[in-house]
This record gives structure tokens, sequence and C-alpha cells, in this order.
């Protein structure tokens, strides 16, 4: 008797658990995935100890794939949670990185390298134009959102197009690029021991969650892109700066984008403008989405958004080591962004 | 034991959300034909007690008998099916579709593949002959005036043959004559046997068209009886647990220095030319009739219209308003109206809607310090008496009275030196009401300037040392508190000239 009653309290805590945290629901899918990706990874190893290297490797791989992917998500989690939407993510990927090329370039017609700034103080000035390049590219989004009062998603449309075609129209008449080795450190420079795959994509991307989820909960500018995205009314009439908090949000965006650039082209060593970063823009919306965070504004995590990432970066794993026909992919992948709101509106209405 | 002679008994309903307890063990019933007031303040549990009824909401304990049976609602269909139609306050109406239409709305009539108006117009006609409407059912709903849509909702309650129906607040957007014509239904319909809950804040009302009342207070049914014989002063008195207050609130004191003063500041289409003088202490009103501009005045004043014209000075030295953040620099608050849009941010907890204000003077470095934010909300809560579960709760858990208390708080810990309220008790029960004079009063004692924006004449003499009447935005005339009159502010609110004495 007493038992029953022990289990239906059990249940009860369970249920109210599942409702009162809505990343709970989103944690035990990834947790699902997980279960199912090691079973699939099979258990028929030499010994424990090659299992785990196997099981290392792997979890390495995924964290480093998605780690610019999962960076721009992060930023696209204000974006959104504000009220807006960034489409312009790729481009911009694409214009920092060319830029910070441009820059960093060893060959005699490298922009540093022709001034005869080479080293370290090359390195360093390329990545701060870059993120600096970044700022102000996203910036310009948020100007042209606020003070010309265009809705975001036609802005950063127009951008999406403009920064890309730019950037494609200047590289088109630049002779090779070789970047050198300091500048490719910045990715490269630690290793995991055993498997000497690259740590710093993945440690930069979990910093930058760490720091933004700080941002979000306990600074003001956090509260108010909150408050905005909520009712961006009722925001102004608290004496608040609300173009101010817009302008930051995109201005942000742009930074974090120009960081996962530098990042990438650190990792892989070049960059091709005409395919680099594009559909950037909707895997990051697909992961803050599944992440609980609301297209309409006001409400979402940043830990959502880190949970959201690894749900998707997971299931293709998942995928490919069951053994899914790559173009079927994709179709996993928008499935469960449905299915992830689907649930999300479920719970709500409780 | 169920009683036979009740079509419908609510027993010892509960109801909680998060930590706010809202319905006690409430008992409400309800006789075949009756129209039943269901009376209290804001809060008090009443659209609750009617949204369980109406199967929106499920209840903790309690149980619903009909017609002798005990009933389970699962949802707003079981309860239709069941005979209770719910019209709430938002009419539930298809403007650009014609009555018929919304009439048999999501259940239409088919002959073959098309659908069959001519039979879906006769049988609206035969509901509207049974209640004596002539009205041509083809009409489109948005040609029709509110007191029509509310008839056309219940039009469409009685062929979906609902035999209880409850009408919340269903006076609030209708003139005097539409009023008349409501009521007039609702005692057609009581003489055909149908059952009528009527939710409302207007007394008056109450004992001119129902029957008998109900009366609930912090979730708790406090008083019911008949209304023959019953009296306004009796029901406020139950509903707000004490005697109402009408006397003038205003003391003798010594103003202070003018603090905001306005030189013929326009602003084109809504006012020209207005200028006034608020001092320190001073409890000035500013009323009128709806769009006489006042609105827009002080919106403009506290940098919300982001333009104006004239000249502005602040404790004398001449400012510019240009944003609200700018306004919020120089001590200018403003509680505005329609809380809903304009007053809380619903995604946002209790705590953060009631620090909204003032967030960024409270960091330690560049981080926020949560502790010094409660601390100074919680003196806000403990003066204001804010009724409320935790602080990290939703805004929206809170009731109209309670969050526009949190409103005002979020203005209080910015320490402003002139107030500006929009409407401070629109859709704030007489309790909350007379709490926030309380406030308002003892504000000015302290020094802040206040102004007070309101259409309610009753609330511009209760409270204001001075009021400016507006007209078709401009000033039409200036009143003390010795002056003050209904009669004469609304004359003054409707013909624009100051009246003859």
């Amino acid at each position: 008797m007493s038992q029953n009653r022990e289990k239906e309290h059990i249940g009860k805590a369970f249920a109210r658990v599942w409702r009162s945290n809505p990343l709970f629901s989103t944690g035990m899918a990834l947790l699902v995935l997980v279960v199912l990706q090691t079973i699939s990874m099979g258990f028929d190893y030499a010994s424990f100890g090659e299992w785990f290297s196997r099981f290392l490797s792997n979890w390495l791989n995924i964290l480093l794939n998605n780690s610019y992917v999962g960076m721009i998500a992060l930023g696209m989690t204000f974006v959104i949670i504000s009220g807006g939407i960034d489409l312009a993510v790729g481009s911009t990927l694409v214009a920092v990185g060319a830029a910070v090329m441009v820059l960093v370039n060893e060959q005699a017609t490298g922009v540093l390298a022709g001034m005869g700034i080479t080293g370290v103080p090359a390195v360093l000035i390329a990545v701060v134009i870059g993120l600096l390049l970044g700022l102000l590219l996203g910036e310009l989004n948020g100007v042209t959102i606020t003070k010309g009062r265009v809705p975001p998603f036609i802005v950063t449309l127009g951008t999406m197009k403009i920064f890309r075609s730019v950037t494609q129209y200047f590289m088109q008449s630049q002779p090779g690029i070789t970047l050198p080795d300091g500048f490719k450190q910045i990715a490269r420079a630690v290793r995991a021991p055993v498997l000497n795959s690259m740590l710093l994509p993945i440690f930069y991307w979990l910093l930058l969650a760490a720091v933004l989820h700080v941002v979000s909960k306990h600074t003001a500018f956090g509260r108010y892109v909150y408050a905005v995205g909520s009712n961006e009314r009722t925001t102004r009439l608290s004496g608040i700066n609300v173009d101010r908090v817009k302008r930051r949000v995109y201005a942000l965006m742009g930074l974090i984008v120009a960081m996962a650039s530098v990042v990438q082209i650190a990792r892989i060593g070049s960059m091709d403008y005409a395919s680099a970063g594009s559909g950037y823009e909707m895997d990051a919306i697909a992961a803050v989405v599944i992440g609980g965070t609301s297209m309409s504004g006001g409400r979402g995590s940043i830990v959502g958004t880190l949970l959201g990432t690894l749900i998707i970066a997971v299931m293709n794993n998942l995928l490919t080591l069951v053994g899914v026909d790559p173009f079927l992919r994709e179709a996993f992948k928008g499935a469960i962004v449905v299915a992830a709101v689907l649930m999300q509106r479920k719970e709500s209405s409780n | 034991m169920p009683n036979a002679a009740y079509k419908l008994e609510m027993r010892g309903i509960c109801k909680q959300f998060d930590h706010n307890v809202v319905l006690k063990g409430v008992d409400f019933c309800l006789k075949p034909g009756e129209i039943h007031a269901l009376i209290g303040e804001n809060g008090a549990g009443k659209s609750t007690l009617m949204n369980i009824l109406g199967g929106v909401l499920r209840a903790d304990a309690g149980e619903i008998v009909l017609d002798g049976q005990p009933v389970h609602f699962a949802g707003p269909a079981d309860s239709l099916r069941a005979g209770i139609a719910f019209i709430h306050q938002e009419l539930n109406l298809v403007n650009d579709l014609a009555i018929y239409e919304n009439m048999f709305i999501g259940r239409e009539l088919r002959k073959g593949w098309k659908l069959d108006a001519a039979e879906m117009c006769r049988r609206s006609r035969e509901v509207f002959e049974r209640i004596g409407l002539d009205i041509d059912p083809r009409r489109m709903v948005r040609d029709l005036d509110a007191s029509y849509k509310q008839i056309v909702e219940i039009a469409r309650a009685l062929l979906q043959e609902a035999r209880i129906i409850i009408m919340d607040e269903p006076t609030t957007s209708l003139t005097e004559v539409e009023i008349a014509r409501v009521f007039d239904m609702m005692r057609t319909l009581s003489a055909q046997g149908v059952s009528i809950v009527f939710i409302s804040h207007k007394l008056k009302e109450v004992l001119s068209v129902c029957h008998c009342y109900t009366v609930l207070r912090d979730g708790q049914m406090v008083a019911h009886g008949e209304t023959r014989g019953a009296t306004t002063e009796q029901l406020a008195y139950h509903m707000v647990g004490h005697d109402v207050r009408v006397e003038k609130l205003q003391v003798e004191k010594r103003l202070g220095a003018p603090v905001l003063e306005a030189k013929d500041v326009s602003c084109e289409p809504w006012f020209r030319r207005i200028s006034f003088c608020v001092r320190a202490g001073e409890i000035l009103g500013f009323t009128g009739l709806l769009g006489d501009g006042r609105s827009e005045l002080f919106q403009a004043l506290f940098g919300a219209l982001g333009r104006y014209e004239g000249a502005v000075e602040l404790e004398g030295k001449p400012v510019r308003i240009a944003n609200t953040t700018r306004a919020l620099e120089l001590g200018i608050g403003y509680v505005p109206r329609n809380r809903k849009e304009n007053g809380i941010v619903r995604d946002l907890s209790i705590l953060e809607n009631g620090s909204l204000v003032t967030l960024d003077r409270f960091q330690r470095g560049p981080l926020l310090d949560h502790g010094a934010i409660r601390r100074a909300f919680d003196v806000q809560r403990r003066d204001l008496h804010i009724k409320m579960g935790d602080e990290s709760d939703l805004i929206t858990s809170l009731s109209g009275g309670n969050q526009q208390k949190v409103v005002l708080a979020k203005w209080l810990t910015a320490g402003p030196k002139v107030l500006i309220f929009d409407n401070p008790t629109q859709g704030v029960d007489v309790g909350a009401k007379e709490e926030i004079y309380d406030i308002i009063l003892r504000l000015a004692q302290q020094g802040v300037a206040i102004v007070i924006l309101s259409s309610e004449a009753q609330e511009i003499i209760r409270l204001c040392d001075r009021a400016l009447v507006m007209y078709h935005g401009a000033i039409a005339g200036e009143l003390d508190y010795t002056q003050m009159d209904e009669t004469v502010m609304m004359h003054m609110a409707t013909s624009g000239e100051p009246a003859a004495q």
C-alpha cells in the first residue's frame, strides 16, 4: 500500500520536473540518442581499451565537427530570444574568413606580409581585425533593423546575399594563399594525447557557451534580451533603450560568427568562398529551436541550445553508424525539428 | 445530497496555480431559469471557477453535479456538449464572416458537397425568433455594434442547445442602450428556463438584472442570497470585506518647488499648445473623454512618442526628452495604461518584472547582484502588500490588481521625482483600487510630483489637488479640488468650454 503511494509519489515528482523544467525532455531525448549511438558502435573489440579509444575518438570528432555551428547557434539563441532572426551568419563567416586570410597570407601578396609584418604580430592583427569586421557587419544588420524599422528576416536575407557576393567578387582575382603555421595553431595547438585530435575548437565552443550562459542569466543586457523579445513595448516604457539592446544582439552575433570563422580556417587551412558557411544559418536555427527557444521570442536558454546542437550531432553520427544513406540524413534532421516543437507545444499547453 | 431543484451544483471546488491557491472549497448552485451574479474583486477566483465549469481548467478537488448527475469535463467541448456555453469577455466571432456563418462555424450544414446557406439562415432565424430578435443572418458581423455581437454569441449558444450560459463581464464595452438590449435578452432567456451566470464588477447592473448573487473573496464564498432587498453597499462590503470609502482623500499640505513644467508643448495631430506645471507633493489630475490626447501628451513627455515641440523644464532646468531612457535618467516615471500590452512582460518572473526599470543599477562588476535586487523588491512587496506566491513565479500567475502593484513597484524602486499614472486602476477591483490610492497619497507626501490621467471622474475628484480637463488635444479648463464636480468636469470635457457657474 505504502509502496504504491511511494510509486505514485515518484511518478508525480517526475511529471512535475518534466513540466517545470523545459530542458528536462530535451536532455532525456539526448540521453536516449547517446545510448542508441553507443549501442550501434558495437561491442566487438579486442579489449576495453580499444573500445574506449574508439568511443573517445568518435565523440571528439562529433564535438570538433559541430564546434563552428555550435558557436553560431549560441549567438543565434540571443537573436531569436530577442524576437529576431539572422540569416546572414554563413555569409558573414565567409566575409570575415576572406579578410583574415588576405591579411595573414604568408606570401608576398599578403597584406601584412607586404607591409613587413610577420609572425605573432601578424596573426594577432589579422584576428583582431577579423573579429572587428564581424562585429561591424553584425552592427550593420542591427542598425538597419532598428533605425530603418525593417524586419530582421528581410534585412539579413539581403545582407546574406550581399556579404557573400561581394566577398566572391573581391576574392576571384586573389592569387593563392598560404596560411602561416602560427595562425593554424589557433585551432591545432593542443591535441588529445592518444588520438592526435584537435581540442581547441571544442574548448572555444564550450568556453563561449559558459560565458554566454552567464551573460544571459546574470547581466542586465541578458535579461533585457528576454524582455525585448517578450514585450518590446513594456520594455521601452520601462526606460530601457530597446534599439541599443537589439543592435548589441546582432553585433554579438557578428562577433561570434567571426570567432567561428577564424577557428574554421585555422583548422582547415583554406576556405571555399562559394560554399563555406552556407546552410549554417538553418543548422543554427534548428539547434536553437530543438533546444526549446521560442521562435516568437522571450523564452529560451543557452543550455538548451547546447543540448539542441548535440542532439543533431549525435543523431547524425548515429545515422552514419547505422549506415543510413547520406541523402536521407537531412530528412531526419527536419523531422526532429518538427517533433521537438510539437513536444514543446504539448508541454506548454499542460 | 444532490438537490433536484438545482440545475447545477458545484461543491467544494479547489484550485491551485503554482504556489497560488485560487479556490478554497467553493460551493456554487444554480437553479433553472435563474440569472445569477458572480461577483468579487479581481483575483477572488471568479474566472477560475467559471473556467472549471466551462471545461477550460480542471479542479484539483470538488465535484460538479448537473441535473442531479455528477459530471467530469475534460475540455471545453465536453462542457459545451453538456449544455454549458461560456461567452468570454473578448468575443469569439469572425468579423469577416456573415452572422449565420459564425453561428455554424465548425459545424456547417452541407447539401451534398456544398454548404447549405439557406438552411443555416433558416435555423439562425428560428433561434432569433425565439429570443425576439429581428436581424438578417446574412449581415456581416463586422457591421454589428458590440451588443448585437454579444447577442449573436448568445444565439450561437442557444443553437447549440445551451441550458447554462456564462457571461464574463459582458457590459464593459457596451453603451447604456446596448446594455439595456443585452439585459432584455437575458430576461427573455431566463423566462424560457435558461440559466445565466453573470460575472460583473458593476453592482448596479447586478441588482437590476440578476435574481441572486454569490460573492467570492480570496477563493472562498463569503455571501450569497437574493438580490431583492440587497444594496450595492452591502455587495461592495462583501466583496472588499470592509466598508468602501467615498470620501475625498486630499489633505492640506504645503507644495514644494515646481518639478515638471511644460510650456506650449505640441505634437500634431494629438495635442497642441499645452502648458502646465506640477509641483513636488502635488497630485495633478488630467481628465477628459477617450481620445482627448492626454495619454499621448504624457507619452510624449516620457519620450515614448519620440517627438514633440515646445519647451519642457525639470526642476527649473530646460530638458529635451528624446526617449524613455532619457526620461528615466531625468527622474520621470510612467505607469502606463493597458497593463497587459504596456505594463508587464509575460515571460518574465514577478521579481524580474518588478525590477526591470532599475536592473542596471544593481550590478557588481558586469554581473547582476541578485541579492540586492531581491532585497529592493522585498521592500516594495511589503509596502504595497503584493499578494503573491514565489517571486520566481511568472507575473501572469498574479491577479490584475497585484500585477498592477508589481508595475508600480518597478517604478518606485527607481525613486522618480515625478510619476505619471495613466489609468492606474483600470481593471483593478475595489479593494486594490483603495490600496493604490493610498500608495499615491503616500508618494505625494514624500514629495513626489504626481500626475494622474483618468476618465473616471470620481478618481480625479477624490484624489487630485488640482485637475486639468482636456478637450480635443487642448486644455479646456482648470479646477482646484474645491471646485471639482462630476457635472462640471463632464461639461468641460464634452464642450471644451469652462462651465458657467
